[in-house]
């Protein structure tokens, strides 16, 4: 029915020159996207006692904070389809600055919920899913390592905001640190203006169909149904989860963001149950987030290398295992010095996985689904980031011993890494049994119309197929 | 025990002054300066002795006799009623000049709680805390094995904060391959607190610090606040430490430390072993040191918290810096792209007609499908 399925990349992404400074970009905007929540906390003990709350209200900001940022990533990836990533980008720093600046006006907590909490949470939502969505476009051969070197930005931003929000605490107040915090959360608009937009491939075709959809007259409310079914679509496009790769990948990270923030949140108490004093407890973090700033560019760089590239689920899996036997072995730990260790091997883990969860996630997806499933990811990923720290504080309040708690973490963990391994062996089984069939028949059809065969890098070819695979991809039938 | 010293002065001056008036002949006067009971009895007697006093001048009616008598009469009365408010204020003024400390009236007859502290020394030295809530009297037993040589006598004495204590010195025996040195101190006040030291000739030392339950971690970072803003400044005790009887709090000024008092501008809440003291409309002169007392019986235990108070421009001038920098770069990197894409731009157009280059459209807000067309790299 339609002619020789068109190259569904119809530009060659850049792999360099101004793709590192759209890196650079990245990294600023996901630096404060994952960093900002957690150092807030910081300011909540003077804020408490400024506005009379307790504890457990202002810690409740922050988690109102990352539901926001997680919730919007569908919103964010519609929009950035719509408009590309500069505006979001833009509009998300702008978003954040103004909520710090009106937050240090604050009075009550409710007004602080909605300011920090909720504009915030948008505008650190539409940052970090715009970011990612810009390096699917500018890197496929190097998409690895860009990947590793922006999502390096979080501990970064980390280890150098939370000494600085220290030193602005003690000399301008809570509310003099949120409006400079403001001040410095609009350098996302400068990271922004560093994304510049990459030509979206041209589908006249299908893209015309989808405008006279639009634009025929409201009459009638079927009419009206199908509109809003189509508008829903584009935010949550549930076809994704006809995708085995899709499936298998959500599960294994649902399983990994359950267990993963629980032993940083209980790392220090734990240390100091154990006889630690507390600075040394605290300092185990830091050195975590500094072994974590490292190992993020690394990792990239390992994903990136030719032994590593294609089986890089496996990659994936390997780094889930590590990170929970690393969980399953702390309560195996008295003395300080064994902790510091853990503290390490739990940096590298931690780091090897962050740096290939979107990575892997492009990998499935390729650049095309990539924007529909990062949005689809991180509204699910909401909920067992919601609920797995306060479960394991649970396990703790009932047990009275952090074993329990990294004995959780650890094996929920591990199964998820296993879970992963196992079945992308079977996945890539299907996709190589699927592989054979499209290649005997292209080698059919070229028998029929002789081609110059593309010179297709082993990615190239993959996201090829990834697109090919796609069923909103008119051109071609399953 | 101020209180108790000011009422023994008033009696001793009271029957000083009721000697005199025997000597002089006058007994009458004489019996109205009899004491009953503390000085609220006193008062009493007096009205009463005065009242009698009237009555009777009423009563007595010689001509000039009487009339000396009552000259003389309600001369003395004067005298003696000036001399007792005298003394009455002057004991008042006593009484509340003490900083803080109110303990409650302390019955004299009844005896202070007896507390024992006892520690046996192997070495040269040791220091023991020993934390006090309330008057006491404390016994303090020291024990010494003794060093290589064993004399079977030595002298020992105690001290106080580093100086001895007169007449302590003591010859100690030998017993049982021990030394032993005991004594009672009775701690009433704060001024009772301190180092007490046994020694024994000179070779061996245990020191007994006496304190009231220590004040946590200070925090040593100032509370920032603004003008015309209302701030709390907190203090809390440790959990392990017993609960005091109130809190009170002090603001440093050149001469010392002095009493805050609730009212329109602070208000103090208590809550056993925290308490907060809220500050409204600040001003920069509320800028300083707080201290907040935790009231025990025999002492006051300090925190002390620093407060800053700022303007609000300190804070607004580097958000302002921040936001022109921000500005800058954002148009630098705009136009730096713009320049760069008109070259492009001027490049392209004189090649091939196919060519048209989309990267021209920088603009923020354009949406990409109006400017982007199917762009082939050579």
């Amino acid at each position: 029915m339609s002619p020789a399925p068109a190259d569904p990349l119809e530009y060659k992404p850049l792999d360099g020159g101004w793709g590192w400074m759209v890196v650079i970009g990245a990294h600023i905007s996901i630096g404060f996207a994952y960093a900002t929540p957690k150092v807030l906390s910081i300011f909540f003990n003077e804020i408490q006692q400024d506005l009379g709350s307790s504890f457990s209200e202002i810690a409740l900001i922050s988690s109102i904070m990352l539901a926001a940022m997680y919730a919007g990533g569908p919103v964010s990836s519609a929009m950035v389809n719509r408009f590309g990533s500069r505006p979001i980008v833009m509009l998300g720093g702008l978003l954040c600055g103004v909520s710090m600046i009106t937050a240090s006006f604050g009075t009550s907590i409710i007004y602080l919920y909605f300011c920090i909490g909720v504009i915030g949470g948008c505008g650190l939502s539409l940052n970090l899913n715009a970011s990612l969505i810009i390096i699917s476009k500018y890197f496929l051969k190097r998409r690895p390592l860009a990947n590793g070197l922006a999502m390096a930005g979080s501990p970064v931003f980390l280890c150098v905001l939370a000494p600085f929000n220290q030193y602005l605490l003690v000399n301008f107040g809570w509310r003099g640190s949120l409006l400079i915090l403001g001040g410095l959360m609009l350098h996302c608009c400068v990271a922004g203006a560093l994304m510049r937009p990459v030509p979206l491939p041209c589908k006249p075709p299908s893209y015309a169909l989808e405008k006279t959809v639009e634009e025929q007259p409201n009459s009638g409310n079927t009419k009206l149904k199908k509109r809003f079914v189509k508008n829903a679509k584009k935010f949550l496009d549930f076809s994704l989860f006809k995708d085995r790769g899709f499936v298998i990948y959500l599960i294994g990270s649902i399983m990994f963001i359950f267990g993963a923030y629980a032993p940083i949140v209980f790392l220090s108490a734990y240390a100091k149950s154990q006889g630690v004093e507390e600075y040394s407890a605290a300092y185990l973090l830091s050195i975590m987030g500094f072994v974590d700033m490292f190992v993020r560019p690394g990792t990239g760089l390992i994903a990136n290398s030719k032994l590593v590239r294609p089986r890089i689920q496996y990659f994936f899996s390997f780094a889930l295992v590590f990170n929970g036997t690393c969980h399953l072995l702390c309560p195996l730990i008295k003395s300080y010095a064994f902790l510091v260790v853990y503290a390490v091997f739990f940096g590298i883990g931690f780091g090897m996985v962050f740096a290939l969860i979107f990575e892997c996630l492009m990998d499935l997806m390729g650049s095309q689904r990539f924007p529909r499933a990062v949005g689809l990811v991180t509204i699910i990923e909401c909920f067992p980031m919601l609920l797995g720290p306060p479960a394991a504080g649970l396990l703790v309040d009932v047990y009275h011993d952090y074993k329990y708690l990294f004995l959780m973490c650890g094996s929920v963990i591990l199964t998820g890494g296993l879970f992963l391994f196992v079945m992308n062996i079977y996945n890539y089984h299907m996709l190589d049994k699927e592989r054979q069939k499209q290649v005997r028949a292209s080698e059919v059809e070229m028998k029929l119309t002789p081609q110059a065969g593309t010179g297709q890098t082993e990615p190239e070819a993959k996201e090829r197929n990834v697109a090919l695979r796609d069923p909103e991809n008119t051109e071609t039938t399953d | 025990m101020e209180r108790e010293l000011c009422l023994s002065v008033c009696v001793i001056q009271l029957w000083m002054e009721s000697a005199t008036r025997k000597l002089q002949g006058d007994t009458r006067a004489a019996s109205l300066l009899q004491l009953k009971g503390e000085g609220g009895g006193l008062v009493v007697l007096l009205h009463d002795a005065a009242s009698r006093e009237t009555r009777k001048r009423s009563s007595e009616r010689p001509a000039h006799r009487g009339d000396r008598g009552i000259i003389i009469m309600s001369a003395i009365r004067k005298q003696l009623s000036f001399q007792i408010l005298l003394l009455f204020i002057s004991c008042r003024n006593i009484n509340t000049k003490t900083l803080g400390a109110t303990a409650p009236p302390l019955d004299p007859t009844a005896p202070l709680q007896k507390l024992e502290r006892s520690y046996v020394l192997k070495g040269d030295s040791h220091t023991e805390k020993v934390e006090l809530l309330n008057p006491v009297s404390l016994v303090l037993m020291c024990t010494w094995t003794g060093s290589q040589n064993k004399p079977t006598n030595i002298t020992g004495f105690w001290s106080k904060d580093g100086k001895e204590i007169e007449n302590s010195r003591v010859t100690v025996q030998l017993e049982n391959k021990q030394y032993n040195l005991k004594r009672t101190f009775s701690i009433a006040s704060e001024a009772d607190l301190g180092s007490y030291s046994c020694d024994f000739g000179g070779e061996a030392k245990i020191n007994f610090v006496l304190a009231v339950p220590q004040m946590g971690d200070e925090r040593d970072k100032p509370i920032v606040s603004y003008l015309g803003d209302s701030v709390v400044v907190p203090c809390k005790l440790d959990d392990s430490k017993p609960t005091p009887n109130t809190w009170n709090w002090y603001r440093a000024n050149e001469t010392g430390k002095e009493q805050i008092i609730a009212g329109q501008k602070f208000s103090i809440k208590n809550d056993e072993k925290k308490t907060k003291l809220v500050i409204h409309d600040l001003t920069a002169d509320d800028s300083g040191l707080y201290y907040c007392g935790a009231v025990y019986g025999v002492g006051i235990t300090m925190g002390r918290v620093e407060l800053k108070v700022i303007s609000f421009f300190e804070p607004l001038k580097p958000f302002i810096a921040i936001l022109v920098e921000v500005i800058i770069l954002v148009a630098a990197i705009l136009l730096y792209e713009k320049s760069r894409s008109k070259k492009d731009y001027t490049a392209a157009g004189n090649g091939a007609t196919d060519q048209t280059n989309t990267l021209s459209s920088g603009e923020n807000n354009g949406p990409e499908e109006s400017s982007s067309m199917r762009q082939r790299k050579v």
